[in-house]
């Protein structure tokens, strides 16, 4: 195998798909990546067995060939050349050479024949939506998945898929983000996958805020986005999610409209006084005014006040402020939409004029 | 076949099935019945590792010639004589089961004297349950029984005895065991002629010191602390092993209810559950504990060697001894401790105090009529003797030495490679690990931080549904009160089914199914559970160690001096969180051995 190339030409592909690539690896082909080179084409593939990251680059091959290169290192001395370098790479029994200039680099390959590629799989009909809508999608929900929990399908994002609409739903049981969005999706019925952690992860890194075409296939066991000349194939998590509906509350008959931003710098600064994620900020509501208190075990404090259309009569309610600021942060909109019913449920936030997903909080007893 | 009576020869072959399982079992019978004959000095004389030869003798109360062959027979005894005796036995033995099963097994001869009579008199069998006249035989006043060839007419029985040294080891052990739970009473212990024990009464302190170095290793003497505690009729005393004498095995953990040894799962599991805090992951601690109890509230009855009890109260008894001995741990202060470094006998000549008369030897009597506890002020003597264990000093208040200025670990020389700290003391030298110090310390203040305010729980958006059986269904529904206090909402959903809807907020990532059902599991076994407190204990501990310096921190002076009067202050601070020291003392004298100073 042998191919020259421009640096960038090598660097930026290599940059797509060097995420699935884990630094510690009990098995030592997985910190490689397979390069592929044909005729007129480089393809490049990293993969943890979980995720599989591929890029496809348009070149000049002089000869092709297929082998697998150590992944970070390649990728360093990359980014180590100076801009606009041509390289030259050629492989020959089990040592890869990497000429720059007046730099060579011998590296160790190991067969290609080794490498663990995911089989062609059979996969239903695309679903194609501009990547910068997916983008915010996924931004607004992939907090609230959950992290190396014992149930291990809330490790993951639940994409959702039904005639005319896809959702994204991701909870760590004790908080909920939902997403929905109106697309032209072929879909007979409703199905339900599970994006491992990971995945989605990776997706986020891959996705710009185009409007390029984001396409998302679904597999029995794998989902595969392709984005351009990248495309990123994950497991599904085998499992059942929870069912997100029941949990959704009806609107409460408490309902505060604040300004979101405003709110959202209220609660930051009252959680400055806490000192760990278990301690809660106390929310009393009254006609127009919302109190946050903020209280650590040094018995310090912090109160804020913010003005609010309000007119429910008084309550009381603690909850874990880093959920409140996740689910403020992935609104848009000026105004936020907050629902409660009483100091022992779940706490509804929307965007005031509905859109932008629902986010459900679960309180705390402080 | 018909139906028939057994032989009472059968009868008592069987029922020795139970009680002489093995030469120490005979040891172990004979030599209680010595005690309870209120004898002050016992020989025990063992031959190839007691299958040969057995010989008890002691110089108790002895029995009468007209009673001898009364004593070999089934349901015989002197000890009890009614059911409410029963109800509160405060002997050792009391079923009259022991001398007659071995005589069913064995070829034994009793002999025996009492006082007012100016011979003894001797009586034996052979293994049937006839026994010969009384004979004449010389013997000081007290009894002898005599055991040869155990088990030489039941061959099966005998073919599973294991080699000479393995039974004379469970010989040696059972001993041992009485001997911590009678300090009054000499032992001397004789292997094919040979002493391997030699206990002399322990009357005083140090006698009672040499004891427990020589029967529980002098490390442990050096290296233990003295509790005393007391409430609601219930009183504990002992010596509780430091940390640093921690074992691998449960083999140093020797517990005595009303004098009696006995294997309880009840007070071991409460000793490790106080323990866990201080001790290395699967550590055992090395502790002798002896629980005083109303007769009355506890059942010796349960089982024929009389290995277990059985509490009226099981679950409050645990309670005390948890709080007994965490509470003891915890006040467990630098220089009120001796630490594990120095010599044995250096630390446990008497220090301060009136001088400490003997204590006496009515200690370990057994207390007939209800439980009037006055061993508290001759325990107070072995208080001053490990000055850590009286309760009433403050805490921060320094030991009695000669410069009262000196605080016990004294002010910081400098740091050693960015690692530990050296002070001077009076002792000498004391190096501390900073990082394992200061973890410690914020692990402490975390706790007590968290201490303060009542448990913040995490309401789950849909509850854990966990299926069980139906027993711990019911165990959820006697238990409710435990669950709520650790901020867990366990609900009962179906006859198997639980659902929790709320977990306490530190736990709220971690695995709530996991841990109710291993809390569960403790209820079942033991009536009570703590994991939710372990389970938040490890989570405080790591970030503990998060956020304690790390080495190559240099620190100043000042730094240093804050860090050990930190230490002299905290809770357990002789420890870091997972058990291993956090100083040690090097003392003068150590320090010019070293320099061979002084020979």
């Amino acid at each position: 195998m042998k191919l020259e190339a421009k640096r960038e030409q090598l660097l930026k592909p290599l940059q797509h798909v060097i995420g699935a690539v884990e630094r510690r690896q009990t098995l030592p082909i997985l910190t490689n990546v397979l390069v592929s080179a044909r005729e007129r084409e480089l393809i490049l593939t990293t993969t943890d067995l979980e995720v599989e990251l591929s890029v496809r680059v348009e070149l000049q091959v002089d000869t092709p060939g297929e082998t697998t290169l150590p992944a970070r290192k390649l990728h360093d001395i990359l980014r180590a050349l100076p801009d606009d370098a041509t390289v030259t790479l050629s492989v020959e029994s089990d040592k890869a050479t990497v000429r720059c200039g007046r730099s060579r680099f011998t590296l160790v390959t190991l067969p290609a024949g080794d490498f663990p590629t995911l089989e062609d799989l059979p996969f239903e009909g695309d679903i194609r939506l501009p990547q910068g809508v997916l983008r915010t999608l996924i931004e607004r929900a992939h907090f609230a998945m959950a992290q190396q929990d014992v149930r291990y399908y809330l490790n993951g994002l639940l994409l959702e898929v039904g005639p005319g609409v896809l959702r994204l739903v991701a909870t760590d049981g004790h908080r909920l983000a939902f997403q929905e969005l109106r697309a032209e999706v072929d879909a007979a019925e409703i199905r339900q996958v599970i994006v491992p952690r990971k995945g989605v992860l990776e997706l986020l890194r891959l996705l710009g805020d185009s409007e390029a075409e984001a396409a998302i296939r679904i597999g029995a066991n794998h989902i595969r986005l392709m984005l351009g000349d990248v495309c990123l194939t994950s497991k599904l998590i085998e499992g059942k999610f929870p069912d997100y509906q029941r949990v959704i509350p009806r609107e409460g008959d408490r309902v505060v409209i604040a300004d979101r931003l405003v709110l959202r710098g209220a609660l930051a600064r009252a959680g400055i006084v806490l000192s760990d994620k278990t301690q809660g900020v106390r929310l009393q509501l009254e006609d127009w005014i919302l109190r946050a208190q903020a209280q650590n075990s040094e018995q310090e404090e912090a109160e804020e006040e913010v003005e609010i259309n309000y007119s429910g009569g008084p309550l009381e309610v603690g909850f874990n402020v880093t959920y409140l600021l996740d689910a403020l942060g992935a609104l848009g909109g000026e105004l936020a939409k907050l629902s409660f019913s009483d100091s022992t449920s779940s706490c509804l936030i929307e965007e005031a004029d509905g859109g932008g997903g629902k986010h459900v909080v679960m309180p705390m007893r402080l | 076949m018909s139906i028939r009576r057994l032989p009472s020869q059968l009868v008592s072959q069987i029922a020795a099935g139970e009680v002489v399982e093995r030469p120490s079992a005979v040891v172990k019978e004979l030599m209680e019945n010595s005690l309870d004959a209120g004898a002050t000095h016992i020989v025990v004389e063992v031959e190839q590792g007691g299958v040969r030869l057995i010989r008890v003798r002691d110089d108790g109360g002895g029995i009468a010639p007209d009673q001898l062959a009364l004593a070999l027979a089934r349901h015989a005894t002197s000890k009890i004589a009614s059911f409410e005796d029963l109800q509160r036995v405060t002997s050792l033995g009391f079923r009259g089961e022991a001398l007659p099963s071995i005589a069913s097994v064995s070829r034994l001869t009793l002999t025996s004297r009492i006082a007012g009579q100016d011979s003894g008199w001797r009586i034996g069998g052979d293994g049937g349950d006839a026994f010969g006249e009384p004979v004449p035989a010389p013997h000081p006043i007290g009894a002898t029984v005599e055991v040869r060839e155990l088990f030489f007419n039941v061959p099966a029985r005998r073919k599973f005895l294991r080699g000479e040294r393995t039974e004379f080891g469970h010989i040696e052990e059972g001993v041992r065991r009485l001997a911590l739970s009678r300090f009054a009473v000499g032992f001397h212990l004789w292997h094919n002629q040979r002493a391997v024990l030699r206990l002399e009464p322990a009357h005083d302190r140090e006698a009672s010191a040499r004891r427990l170095a020589e029967l529980c290793g002098r490390e442990f003497g050096a290296a233990s602390v003295w509790i005393d505690r007391g409430e609601a009729g219930l009183r504990l005393t002992g010596w509780l092993g430091l940390p640093a004498v921690s074992r691998a095995q449960a083999d140093l953990q020797y517990f005595f209810v009303n004098g009696r040894p006995v294997r309880d799962r009840i007070v071991a599991h409460a000793v490790r559950q106080s323990y866990r805090d201080i001790l290395y992951r699967e550590r055992q601690p090395a502790v002798v504990l002896y629980l005083d109890i109303d007769p009355d509230r506890v059942d010796v009855n349960a089982h024929p060697a009389k290995h277990e009890v059985r509490f009226r109260d099981s679950s409050f008894v645990h309670e005390f001894i948890r709080r007994a001995v965490q509470g003891a741990l915890t006040e467990i202060r630098p220089g009120a401790a001796p630490q594990p470094i120095v010599q044995a006998g250096e630390r446990l000549r008497p220090t301060g105090g009136p001088d400490g008369g003997p204590v006496p030897a009515e200690r370990w009597e057994i207390r007939r009529p209800g439980l009037p506890l006055r061993v508290g002020e001759q325990m107070a003597v072995y208080g001053r003797m490990h000055s850590s264990s009286a309760p009433e000093p403050a805490p921060v208040a320094p030991p009695p030495v000669a410069d009262a200025e000196r605080p016990p670990l004294g002010y910081a020389l400098g740091q050693l490679h960015g690692c530990y700290v050296l002070a001077e003391n009076t002792d000498g030298l004391v190096v501390v690990d900073m990082h394992a110090a200061h973890e410690r310390i914020l692990y402490e203040r975390l706790k007590r931080l968290q201490a303060d305010g009542t448990v913040k729980t995490q309401v789950l958006l849909a509850p854990v549904t966990l299926a069980v059986s139906s027993r711990e269904r019911q165990l959820v529904e006697e238990h409710g009160a435990l669950f709520a206090q650790f901020g867990l909402d366990v609900a009962v959903l179906g006859p198997e089914t639980l659902a929790v809807r709320q977990v306490p907020a530190l736990l709220a990532d971690t695995d709530i199914a996991g841990m109710v059902r291993d809390m569960l599991a403790d209820l079942a076994v033991h009536e009570t559970s703590d994991r939710p407190e372990s389970a938040n204990q490890a989570l405080l501990a790591s970030l503990a160690c998060h956020g304690a310096i790390r080495a190559n921190r240099p620190l100043n002076l000042l730094e240093m001096n804050a860090l050990l009067r930190d230490m002299e202050r905290t809770d357990r601070g002789s420890q870091c969180n997972h058990g291993r020291p956090t100083w040690v003392q090097l003392t003068l004298g150590e320090l010019d051995r070293l320099f061979r100073r002084g020979r």
